[in-house]
């Protein structure tokens, strides 16, 4: 396989929109003309399809590059996007370990989730308009990842943004999830500003070096003039280095939730399941790692900024471990473990161990896809209901999703073995083992990550025995489940029907979400349910994540030889002194084993009789601590109140203030001179003719006047 | 021969007496009369200015255009303050007839 047989990654790229453009233009028509249920299942089909591709050539040129053992990384172009002559942008592509591994991923996980939402959306009404979504999300996340350049990978991270904020609110009816989508496309773009500002800072640096002058290749974007830029440039100046670390990492923490702006992460699980498993559990927010190893130049070069990369988190994965104790809806727990596990991959990447960051990546996207699509088939046979506290010993009615959900739980609980055994064995090894963060803070956040790992095993050991162990509460339910607020709100709907406005155009927020319509999946969940296991094609993506998620971990690491693999020429700056895997004098394995144990012990003594009295219905009941970490320590209330009404305050302040009072003061003082000065200057205004004449008269005579005093004097006019 | 000041002193006399009786009477038909007054005036300017030019009285060969161009413009005045006389009165007599008075202090409508 040669240089130019890399050429079809073209087709890779391409597929996915493909994909999209025949969704979103001929899916509905196919859909009416072939009927519903085969129409979805033939969509359905071509859905999966382009990604399935793409997996297939991302999975032989992977091949290739193993085989060939090339380590020169191949970069093919298609056009210039942006040609200037300060600089040029090209639309190219980078093939090299780390683009193809993150590819693997993405279309790999991605594929799987399609075939599993075949089944998942299946009466859902806007099919297809679920599928143009997912396969443009794979389209965007492959330029990310593909991208040669800082440009075309800030198309493919806005791109993911996008169809992220379009998937979360993709039952736009609810108001609820619309302003989860806005939450979470809001605070991304927070993010944003700190990824431009840090590519802007880039350039701006390169270009003034003297040591860039002369400099042919003007691709100041491109990783490959990009890099040895970095390294010659950036050599003696460490505060720009270490800003352009800062900066990058504002927007991995925007894309990767981590913790000033990790919480529109749990409200995206408003969007459908396999959304949930695709985006904000296995892809989409591991960009943030990606970037952090793409641009390891900097933060090579740069220990401050390492250290802040691993405290932010350890602490995010700390914080998050601890919310995800007080919450009892299934997939909340998952979402905070998810902040929790990118926490650890950052503690890595920080650490210097950047390799072990892409590891746990991988080995996550495995074993959290999993939890999240067995999450999916509990919640699709539980009729839509999503708390913890009913659901209770589903190991009897859905064998396959218990065993490979038990085997994701035993992965991401660290259990020997597993998949997130090594990945987290490698971080920690990693964060004890060097000394490139400053001030002995990677160190530090890798102790903190031990004592995060024992919390993560308690805590998925309280939701999968609250969900597949004791008793089978759900029959504890009063026959037709009604909350006081259903009741409330089916009042208020039913005052609405009368009002001469079906379609909500002057209702409040309120008043729409009283209104919004049942979906027709959405029964109640009553004592006489009896749960089954999902349908095939929802089963299928399960055991293959399953199997992922049992071997993955020892394959990647002891077969693949991953760190090798990904860095297969070492680091560029701290080759000097090695990345250590292993530290010195600790005995980090049975440290680990212990903690693993540790809280799955715990676990079980918690919840080994179902449900306690203390996390029940009753709220009053539960620990403060408990309902304090439930409600996130309060800190999203906070930012909100802060970010949406201190806002608002600052906006009406401004406008009451400083736009009524002196913008509009100064136009309209303006005016209101003008109209004195003219009443003034009308008085002179008689309506006289023979007054104005006498004055032109006088005019004249001045005139005059000069004109002969200055001819008798002698001088110039 | 009558020297070139008093035909100057005399149109400058003229036009004060124009510009003064413009400014000072109020009957319009009077004040017309002083506006033609200082176009007289401006006239015989013209035509002194015309007549005394300097190659005027060298006694040359005339130079047409230059020599006569004073007096073309008098000629042009003339045409022009025959118009403005024949609009003028129109313009007095609308008045009366809209007002039945023809003072001129009356006249105030541009008043600011």
């Amino acid at each position: 396989m040669g240089e130019d047989s890399f050429n079809i990654i073209w087709y890779a790229l391409f597929a996915p929109l493909a994909g999209f453009l025949m969704q979103a233009l001929l899916g509905k028509a196919i859909v009416a003309r072939l009927g519903e249920k085969r129409g979805k299942s033939v969509m359905g089909w071509l859905a999966v399809l382009p990604v399935a591709v793409s997996f297939a050539i991302g999975a032989m040129i992977t091949y290739a590059l193993a085989q060939g053992g090339t380590t020169a990384d191949v970069v093919l172009t298609l056009f210039n996007w942006i040609d200037l002559q300060s600089i040029r942008i090209p639309f190219e592509v980078r093939i090299d370990t780390l683009s193809m591994t993150m590819m693997l991923i993405v279309t790999g996980v991605g594929a799987l989730i399609h075939l599993y939402a075949t089944g998942y959306m299946a009466e859902d009404r806007d099919y297809t308009r679920f599928f143009t979504y997912m396969n443009l999300f794979i389209f965007c996340m492959l330029t990310l990842v593909l991208a040669n350049n800082l440009a075309m990978l800030f198309i493919g991270w806005e791109g993911v943004g996008l169809c992220s904020y379009l998937l979360i609110g993709f039952w736009y009816k609810d108001i609820a999830n619309a302003k989860a989508a806005n939450k979470a496309f809001i605070v991304n773009r927070i993010g944003d500003v700190g990824l431009t500002l840090a590519m802007f800072l880039l350039i701006t640096t390169i270009v003034s070096s003297s040591s860039w002058i002369g400099s042919k290749d003007n691709r100041l974007l491109s990783y490959d003039v990009l890099f040895p830029a970095i390294l010659t440039v950036m050599r003696d100046q460490p505060v720009i280095v270490t800003l352009v670390g800062l900066l990058l990492f504002i927007g991995a923490c925007g894309k990767s939730a981590q913790f000033p702006l990790y919480f529109w992460l749990p409200d995206a699980m408003a969007g459908p399941t396999p959304v949930s498993a695709l985006i904000h559990a296995a892809t989409m927010v591991t960009a943030g790692v990606f970037l952090v190893n793409r641009l390891h130049v900097v933060y090579e070069m740069s220990p401050v900024a390492s250290a802040v990369v691993a405290c932010v988190g350890a602490f995010t994965a700390l914080f998050a471990a601890l919310i995800a104790f007080g919450q009892t809806d299934i997939k909340k727990v998952l979402a905070y473990s998810t902040v929790s596990q990118l926490g650890f991959m950052f503690i890595g990447c920080g650490a210097g161990a950047y390799w072990s960051g892409i590891f746990h990546v991988t080995t996550h996207a495995f074993f959290k896809a999993l939890l999240f699509l067995g999450a999916g088939a509990v919640i699709h046979c539980m009729m839509h209901n999503q708390d913890l506290r009913n659901y209770g010993n589903l190991r009897k009615y859905m064998p396959i999703t218990f065993v490979t959900m038990m085997i994701a739980y035993l992965a991401i609980a660290g259990v020997p073995g597993f998949a997130g055994f090594f990945s987290k064995e490698a971080i920690l090894g990693g964060a004890l083992g060097n000394e490139h963060a400053a001030a002995h803070l990677g160190q530090a956040s890798g102790w903190l990550g031990l004592f995060v790992a024992m919390l993560t095993a308690f805590y998925m050991t309280r939701m999968t025995a609250l969900t597949f162990f004791g008793k089978e509460r759900w029959k504890d339910l009063p026959v037709v489940e009604h909350h006081g607020h259903h009741d409330h709100e089916h009042e208020r709907h039913e005052t609405h029907e009368a009002h001469e406005d079906p379609h909500g155009f002057f209702m409040t927020d309120e008043e729409m979400a009283a209104k919004r319509e049942p979906e027709p999946q959405h029964h109640e969940l009553g004592p006489d349910h009896v749960p089954h296991e999902a349908p095939p094609s929802m089963v299928f993506p399960l055991i293959v994540l399953g199997v992922l998620s049992l071997a993955g971990g020892y394959v990647l690491e002891h077969v693949w030889h991953l760190k090798e693999w990904l860095y297969p020429q070492g680091l560029d700056v701290l080759r000097g002194h090695a990345v250590a895997g292993h530290p010195e004098g600790i005995p980090l394995m049975a440290l680990s084993i212990g903690a693993a144990t540790l809280g799955i012990i715990a676990g079980l003594i918690v919840y080994r009789k179902g449900l306690p009295e203390k996390e029940g219905w009753d709220l009053n009941k539960w620990s403060p601590f408990r309902r304090w970490a439930g409600n996130q320590f309060g800190y999203d209330q906070a930012v909100v109140s802060m970010g949406v009404d201190g806002g608002g305050q600052v906006g009406n302040a401004l406008w009451k203030g400083f736009d009524a009072g002196v913008i509009d003061g100064i136009v309209n003082g303006l005016g209101w001179l003008a109209m004195r000065l003219s009443k003034v200057y009308s008085l002179i205004q008689t309506g006289l003719v023979r007054g104005y004449a006498l004055l032109m008269l006088m005019g004249v005579v001045a005139i005059l006047c000069y004109i002969v005093y200055a001819v008798s004097t002698g001088g110039a006019l | 021969m009558v020297p070139m000041f008093a035909y100057v002193a005399l149109a400058a006399f003229m036009f004060s007496v124009g510009a003064c009786g413009v400014v000072f009477r109020k009957n319009p038909i009077v004040v017309f009369m002083c506006i033609e007054l200082m176009l007289n005036s401006v006239n015989l300017a013209f035509l002194t200015f015309s007549r005394y030019a300097p190659w005027a009285l060298a006694g040359g060969e005339a130079r047409l255009p230059a020599h006569m161009g004073g007096q073309m413009m008098v000629i042009f005045v003339m045409a022009v303050a025959a118009a403005e006389v024949a609009v003028g009165l129109g313009i007095i007599m609308a008045i009366f007839r809209l007002r039945h008075e023809i003072d001129i202090d009356e006249m105030n409508l541009l008043s600011g």
